[in-house]
């Protein structure tokens, strides 16, 4: 039973793979992927194409692979974590902090690292306000969730409030674009923060994803099973926050993956944590590189990918919800 | 007060309202919303709820009427330039930000508001629902630019009018001159032109003003075929239209050492050449469409043609400056237009 499953999750993580190669390929750039695979192997330093591909492509399709991993990542931590298949990062107030953060160091300063910074400071601000409220009030996923909740209208408040005092000819569609989402910034220089970051949060994630299961139960149960439940649930919050906030800091607001690739998932391997996170991660990182390149190649402007991930998230979406009901009614 | 008395008085009053308007001859102005207003003259007291229509106002000579304005491109008090403090001593007095406010305009006494047409039209409707005349100003193109200065020349009285007629065929001088100027060279042979705004990689669409200064300067605009407003592009974009001059907007961060020096701009033609420029700016940002978008053309004419010297852009705004803003321009300032 196990041996035609087993030959899909060795596509599932294929997948990226393929995808990423593609990418480098596929530009606006050049007359299609036979001359990028001649300029890929030329010899000439000069040769546009080349350092296109090696400057420009290459960062930004890491970029794409990580912050889709990292959403979809944490997107499967905090809905198992919760109980609540509606949870994503955007719930915990992180993406309402990065939002006003990023918002903040385009009205004030205007560099990339600046908006980088900004967006990662105030995400990790937005998640310790909800965790140091959360835990004096019993750290339960209901209080946690109306914390963020609280918290994330703060934000957005503050960010409205940004966005009102922005110079309207040069900061506020900056603003408005970086609200949007997009990768076109991604480069070696400013890749390394989300290297890292999502090393570490995916290694500790990949390393705790057994103890999630338990979780899932109820907090009565989990601690009958031995385990520490508020510490635990407070570092998986935590690692999860940390690969939104790298991620939204890097690209900006991408909704939907976060929400809707951990469902995919679930119904593609199951609802084991332990297999669920390493595949929500694979197939993230695959749709918003395929949506990136999308992004960067069908038109001359820049599509922003919240955009794409939208039109194409909330289909997605209401697809799984109708074939779920179904399921239900069939067995009711 | 008794139904009939009320009546009686509304009656006087309105026969009242009827015959002041009578009396001091009121001009009917049809603005860019396309509604007719009637304007009860003298104008005295102004304000300029829009940012760009300020402008307008100290070109036609009626700054000193301005109650409360509103400056296109600064947000706050701090941002304003030094030649726009040295040119209105009253900007503390004058300066306004934000959405305005019906009863504070209402308070100082205005005898005619200008507004925003792309998002003042509830604010124009309350203002006209007490009296006060509201014109709704969109310029956008070169021809808007023209109506907007006749009109609020109508408005502003006979000096203004003047002066209004007076910027229009200055106006259509420099395009006749930069047309001409440029008509034999052939469509292929124009320079192609990449206008960036507040970051390098946001480029001005086709449907921008900025667009139409490039073509009256006798350039051709590689972006033209985007649409809406400024557009972010990516790199490969830029390196496809591989443009020959990269003019860069008065306004945001981007330096011309910034594009000089960047490694990703290097395979750029326009970097290659070293024809990359930043617009000057002495009070308002020329790529807008305001009475110093005129000075615009003439200096895009001297980037993208230097060999023609069509116009003397140094002394061409030192007279502007001086005609329409009462303004002597600095040393430095007159320079700032001077192609390096």
């Amino acid at each position: 039973m196990s041996s035609p499953r087993r030959r899909l999750l060795w596509l599932l993580y294929a997948l990226p793979v393929a995808l990423f190669l593609v990418a480098l390929l596929v530009g606006r750039y050049g007359g299609g992927v036979g001359d990028a695979l001649r300029a890929l192997f030329s010899a000439d330093p000069n040769d546009v194409l080349r350092s296109l591909i090696l400057r420009v492509r290459l960062p930004r399709a890491l970029a794409a692979l990580l912050v889709g991993a990292n959403l979809a990542a944490a997107g499967a931590v905090l809905q198992g974590l919760f109980r609540n298949p509606l949870v994503d990062a955007r719930i915990l107030g992180v993406s309402s902090g990065a939002a006003f953060g990023a918002s903040l160091a385009i009205l004030l300063s205007g560099s990339a690292l600046a908006v980088q910074t900004g967006a990662f400071v105030f995400a990790l601000l937005a998640i310790a306000v909800v965790l140091a409220v959360g835990w004096r009030l019993g750290a339960t996923p209901l209080v946690l969730l109306l914390v963020g909740i609280a918290v994330s209208a703060l934000f957005d408040a503050l960010l409205g409030l940004v966005k009102y005092v922005a110079d309207p000819l040069s900061k506020l569609p900056a603003i408005t674009y970086w609200l949007l989402g997009g990768l076109g910034g991604a480069r070696w220089s400013n890749l390394v923060p989300l290297a890292l970051l999502s090393a570490v949060g995916l290694g500790f994630l990949f390393l705790v994803r057994w103890r999630l299961n338990v979780l899932t139960l109820s907090d009565d149960e989990a601690t009958s099973l031995g385990v520490r439940v508020r510490p635990l649930r407070a570092a998986m919050v935590v690692a999860a926050s940390i690969l939104v906030a790298a991620s939204v800091s890097q690209a900006g607001m991408i909704g939907w993956i976060g929400l809707v690739v951990p469902h995919v998932a679930r119904a593609w391997v199951g609802s084991d944590h332990a297999r669920l996170l390493p595949a929500s991660a694979a197939l993230g990182g695959a749709v918003l590189l395929v949506l990136d390149t999308v992004a960067r190649t069908a038109l001359p402007s820049e599509i922003p990918l919240g955009i794409l991930t939208g039109l194409l998230g909330v289909p997605a979406f209401l697809l799984l919800l109708v074939g779920y009901l179904r399921a239900r009614g069939a067995t009711r | 007060m008794k139904k009939g008395l009320r009546v009686v008085v509304v009656i006087a009053l309105m026969v009242g309202l009827a015959a002041a308007a009578c009396a001091s001859d009121a001009v009917t102005i049809v603005d860019s919303a396309g509604r007719a207003v009637v304007v009860p003259q003298p104008v005295e007291r102004i304000a300029s709820a829009y940012g760009i229509g300020t402008y307008y106002v100290y070109a036609l000579g009626a700054g000193d009427r301005l109650v409360a304005a509103w400056y296109v491109g600064v947000k706050t008090f701090g941002q304003a330039p030094a030649s726009l403090r040295a040119m209105e001593p009253r900007l503390d007095e004058l300066f306004s930000v934000g959405d305005p406010n019906v009863e504070e305009l209402a308070a100082r006494g205005v005898d005619i508001v200008l507004a925003d047409a792309a998002k003042h039209a509830a604010f124009a409707a309350q203002m006209q629902g007490i009296g006060v005349p509201t014109l709704l100003l969109a310029p956008e193109t070169t021809q808007g630019v023209v109506d907007t200065t006749l009109a609020l020349g109508a408005a502003l009285g006979e000096e203004a009018a003047g002066r209004a007629a007076q910027f229009v065929s200055d106006f259509w001088r420099v395009f006749a001159a930069s047309e001409a100027a440029t008509r034999g060279v052939p469509s292929g042979e124009r320079p192609r032109v990449l206008f960036v705004g507040s970051s390098s990689l946001q480029v001005a669409s086709g449907a921008m003003y900025q667009t139409q200064l490039i073509e009256a300067a006798g350039g051709v605009s590689v972006s033209e075929d985007l649409v809406g407003g400024w557009n972010t592009v990516n790199l490969e974009q830029i390196l496809v239209w591989n443009p020959d001059v990269v003019v860069i907007a008065p306004y945001g961060n981007v330096t011309v050492a910034d594009l000089m020096t960047s490694a990703d701009w290097q395979s750029v033609r326009a970097v290659q050449t070293g024809r990359v420029v930043r617009m000057p700016r002495i009070f308002a940002p020329m790529d807008t469409p305001l009475p110093e978008s005129l000075l615009g053309v003439m200096w895009l004419s001297s980037v993208l043609y230097p060999e023609h010297e069509t116009f003397d852009v140094r002394t061409e705004a030192a007279a502007f400056y001086g005609a329409y803003y009462g303004y002597a321009l600095s040393q430095a300032e007159a320079d700032s237009f001077l192609i390096p």
